[in-house]
């Protein structure tokens, strides 16, 4: 997640002088604005600026639904409302990031529903991830427990030793 | 290339489809396609490509990767990993052209995770036109640009978006993939006439044609690529042909995938309007 105090000029990346610093400035307010909560950029019609804001978060739930379809399916009709709520100020990592980073924060308050929980844990067993870098295969054995499920992984392939 | 006068000339390719893995069957049996496109970000530039895509190549179907990545209007120059990707995958598909959006999709290193409209603004055409010239740089075909469907405009614009669009393709050299669903919604979405879009647009510089469906929410109409093309977008692609028929128009869908006699009937319909022969 970027918060205003962690994204400075310093971390926008190379910017062209032919056309810095106008169209960099504004581009980076606006998505800060669609993806972080931060204030909409003066002069734009807000009911159509929050229009594609949530259209924006039910798209984004829409791919992480096909990236972790147990997590989406345990919610149900809400699905859609449960993600763009998690999501409204958390710019997208992909969504296969963004699937787990919701599943561990549910998982975290005892909240992920039980029909997620194997789906979870078998990416859990199968893949290192450190919630900042891409997921990367483990290539040793690995036992994982999370709300009520555990997996164990050996050699690339994964068990469910238990179901909630 | 950005010095060609005059649009590079396509053989006819008639209508053509979106190729996404859920529906790479359908597609497949397509007795008559000749035109197919598939987002470039989905093929790996050197390893297998998805059977249902191969079988596409073999028959001598046309496939151009679409990329969605790029983010050709953002202010900081293009990420040259991904043009080196995007011009190995034309490669790899030996395409005759290549697509981007007139977009941006990131800024200051976050994820818009969208298509987001540019102001239309000179510093916004420059910006563009400079990542459209380093992407050319490094690929052996044609790109065409694909202006897109925004839901809000920028305050302080300078250009219609007609002029914004034309500026564009003329300094860049670049070729238009026109959507006619953007046509159809930003026009719904601004009250604006579509068809005085159309008669000021370079139409002969159109390489190809996106027609897909939408849904009104609240007011506001949402090019959505999962609901069924409207007649008035079909109406506009009569208008567009009549005007100066493209070589080639395609359904893009993105997901809601109907029964294969739907997106049959949904390609037929485009056929009838554009006069071009059944690719069912």
């Amino acid at each position: 997640m970027t918060t205003p105090s962690e994204s400075g000029p310093a971390d926008r990346g190379p910017v062209d002088p032919a056309v810095a610093p106008g169209l960099a400035a504004r581009q980076a307010a606006l998505v800060d604005a669609l993806t972080a909560g931060s204030p909409m950029p003066e002069g734009i019609d807000p009911f159509k600026f929050e229009a594609a804001r949530v259209a924006l978060l039910r798209k984004r739930a829409g791919e992480v639904a096909r990236q972790w379809p147990m997590l989406a399916a345990a919610f149900g009709d809400r699905w859609k409302h449960e993600f763009a709520t998690w999501a409204a100020t958390r710019p997208t990592q992909g969504s296969l990031r963004d699937g787990w980073d919701m599943a561990r924060s549910l998982a975290a308050r005892n909240a992920l529903p039980a029909a997620a929980a194997v789906e979870l844990a078998e990416r859990e067993a199968a893949w290192h991830y450190n919630g900042t870098e891409p997921p990367r295969s483990r290539r040793t054995p690995a036992l994982h427990s999370t709300a009520g499920a555990t997996t164990l992984q050996l050699a690339g392939r994964v068990w469910v030793l238990r179901r909630p | 290339m950005a010095d060609r006068l005059s649009p590079p000339v396509f053989p006819s390719y008639g209508v053509g489809i979106g190729w996404r893995p859920e529906i790479g069957g359908f597609v497949e049996g397509l007795p008559g396609l000749r035109f197919a496109e598939v987002v470039a970000e989905s093929v790996h530039a050197h390893g297998e490509l998805p059977p249902g895509l191969q079988i596409l190549l073999d028959r001598g179907v046309t496939v151009v990767p679409h990329g969605v990545r790029l983010s050709l209007g953002g202010a900081e120059p293009v990420d040259p990993d991904r043009v080196e990707h995007f011009a190995a995958v034309a490669e790899r598909l030996h395409a005759p052209l290549v697509s981007e959006h007139i977009a941006f999709v990131r800024a200051g290193g976050v994820e818009a995770g969208h298509l987001l409209p540019l102001p239309r603004t000179r510093e916004a055409v420059d910006a563009v036109v400079a990542n459209v010239r380093r992407v050319q740089g490094s690929l052996s075909v044609p790109i065409a640009l694909e202006p897109i469907a925004a839901l809000f405009d920028w305050p302080d614009e300078e250009l219609t978006e007609a002029q914004f669009i034309s500026e564009i393709l003329e300094k860049s050299g670049a070729l238009l993939l026109l959507d006619i669903a953007n046509v159809y919604a930003n026009a719904r979405n601004r009250g604006t006439d579509p068809l005085d879009l159309l008669d000021n647009l370079p139409l002969d510089r159109v390489a190809y044609v996106h027609v897909a469906g939408g849904a009104e929410h609240q007011g506001l109409y949402h090019d959505t690529h999962t609901d069924e093309v409207p007649q008035p977008v079909l109406d506009l692609v009569t208008e567009l042909c009549n005007r100066h028929r493209p070589p080639a128009l395609m359904l893009e869908r993105d997901g809601d995938y109907p029964p294969a006699a739907t997106l049959a009937a949904e390609l037929d319909a485009i056929a009838k309007a554009s006069g071009y022969p059944a690719v069912t």
